[in-house]
């Protein structure tokens, strides 16, 4: 389980195509304009998120460097 | 919307005859096409980032095809094959447009070159922000209770006492078409129509009229109903309302983005699962694999391999110039077997771990569909595991094959139950 501060969401850049869902159902949901929300805890493993973010067709999520975070 | 299935209208016959396949692996798309392009792909990604051509004629098709960006006869055309060119394309929408000239969707002109497809820009991202809350994962319930299930049972209805049928046109043709235009609203004899008129705008146009004015009276819980109460927002901050002609442009998007293509792709996972045996015995176990067996075929077999891009300025593309106003041909096909960035990657392996390929696009244009697509592959495979037992391949029969170029799926799926 991760915290939130792992993932940045960028909500204009997101299409809700639904890619971060499919492979981190835990960690992202969309609102009611099927934009992006990252949850809090995020409920996935941290190669799941990662493949998430990786899946994004839009760019608009982004891994926090660990250091950063703390 | 439980009045979709007045049986009558699903005859097996009328369904053979309207989902024939010969006919369906079009001629215009590479139908005639049946040898296995993977190896001559491989080579091609191995040789060159970027090759000059098209991905018809570097596969040695002899014939002309016709897809997205072709035929084109008076630009240059280049080709990619690997993953990351391929994605890098599809994410610069910029550089790399789906359409040679601006969309004006107002007009009076309904068609799929009038539709977000070929969109770009601002103006793509607020068309598409218009369905997109239709088709997120949270949907598929609702796809599924209001417009999968029930043809999906209905369906197998009609096989179950039988002992053997043929899946890929008995069933996995008609699913997708009557998914649709029951979105809309239409009812299954005239989906039936709308499925042989699917190259006639004018004919779907007339279908769908009433039901439109009909909505705009009293709107209900379908998709027609969504897009007349959507409200687009223009760059200038006005809004309004979808135009009859936007609806009908966006309708038959939806049919022919969504038909052929979940069709063929339900029949590829079927093949792929019935000649696994050991793989379908797991996924008959534990449902849940049944998900990484759909990716998995999206990666492995693509139905669509290949989509193009129209070129806006010079570019500097891995090596190559590529000049303004020639094409791009992105071979997700190729893409998904890159060995970069899949071990093995001629193997159809459910259980290597989940990772995005290209099946459904990249970029801001990324199948607007897809997670209803994987609702009704999964609806689909599932209600064959759960009603026909000891479901396996007739070996008596003709087994099944991968055919077509541009539009790929299997030949006759011939099975045995019970
Ligand atoms: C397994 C089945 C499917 C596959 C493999 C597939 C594949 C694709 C691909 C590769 C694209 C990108 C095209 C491009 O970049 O130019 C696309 C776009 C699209 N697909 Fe699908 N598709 C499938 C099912 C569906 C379904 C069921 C629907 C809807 C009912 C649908 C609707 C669309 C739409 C509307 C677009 C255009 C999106 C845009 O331009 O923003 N597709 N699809």
């Amino acid at each position: 389980m991760a915290g939130q501060g792992l993932v940045t969401v960028d909500q204009t850049l997101c299409v809700g195509s639904g890619m971060c869902i499919v492979y981190a159902p835990e960690s992202f949901d969309h609102d009611e304009h099927a934009k992006v929300v990252a949850l809090d805890p995020m409920g996935d493993p941290l190669d799941a998120i990662s493949t998430a973010v990786e899946a994004c067709p839009t760019g608009a999520l982004r891994l926090v460097p660990q250091e950063q975070e703390a | 919307m439980t009045d979709l299935s007045p049986p009558a209208a699903l005859d097996r016959d009328r369904i053979r005859e309207l989902f024939d396949l010969r006919s369906s692996y079009n001629s215009f798309s590479g139908g005639d096409y049946t040898d296995d392009p993977y190896p001559v792909w491989h080579e091609l990604r191995a040789r060159a980032a970027v090759h000059e051509g098209t991905v018809h004629r570097l596969t040695g098709y002899p014939g002309e095809a016709m897809f997205q960006g072709l035929p084109f006869p008076d630009r240059p055309h280049f080709s990619v094959f690997g993953f990351e060119a391929c994605d890098a394309a599809f994410r610069d929408s910029e550089t790399f447009a789906s359409s040679p000239v601006a969309i004006n969707p107002i007009g009076d002109d309904v068609g799929v070159m009038n539709s977000m497809l070929s969109m770009g820009g601002d103006q793509h991202r607020r068309y598409r922000a218009l369905v997109q809350p239709s088709f997120v994962p949270a949907k598929a319930k609702w796809w599924i209770v209001n417009w999968i299930q029930e043809t999906v049972q209905d369906l197998v209805d009609r096989i179950a006492g039988d002992g053997r049928a043929e899946l890929n046109t008995d069933f996995c043709a008609a699913i997708p078409v009557l998914t649709i235009t029951g979105s809309f609203g239409v009812p299954v004899d005239q989906a039936l129509v709308i499925r042989e008129s699917l190259r006639d705008p004018a004919a779907v146009v007339r279908i769908l009229a009433p039901i439109v004015a009909a909505r705009r009276e009293s709107p209900s819980d379908d998709l027609i109903s969504v897009l007349v109460q959507a409200e687009l927002k223009e760059a200038d901050g006005t809004t309004h309302t979808l135009s009859d002609a936007e609806i009908y442009s966006f309708a038959i998007l939806l049919l022919t983005a969504g038909s052929g293509t979940t069709w063929k792709q339900m029949g590829i996972t079927l093949t792929a699962l019935l000649q696994r045996p050991e793989v379908l015995a797991a996924v008959r176990e534990d449902r849940t694999l049944l998900k990484a067996c759909v990716e998995e075929s999206v990666r492995w077999l693509p139905t669509d391999p290949m989509f193009s891009r129209h070129v806006t300025r010079d570019v500097d593309f891995y090596g190559t110039t590529l000049p303004k106003g020639s094409v791009l041909h992105m071979c997700l096909g190729a893409a998904g077997r890159d060995p970069e960035r899949w071990d093995r990657p001629d193997e159809f392996d459910p259980y290597r771990p989940l990772k995005r390929s290209l099946g459904f696009g990249g970029g801001p244009h990324i199948c607007l569909g897809m997670h209803l697509a994987r609702a009704e592959i999964t609806t689909g495979i599932n209600a064959l595991l759960d009603r026909l037992p000891n479901l396996r391949l007739d070996p008596d029969a003709e087994q099944p094959r991968y055919v077509g170029l541009y539009e790929r799926g299997a030949t006759e799926i011939p099975v045995l139950f019970g």
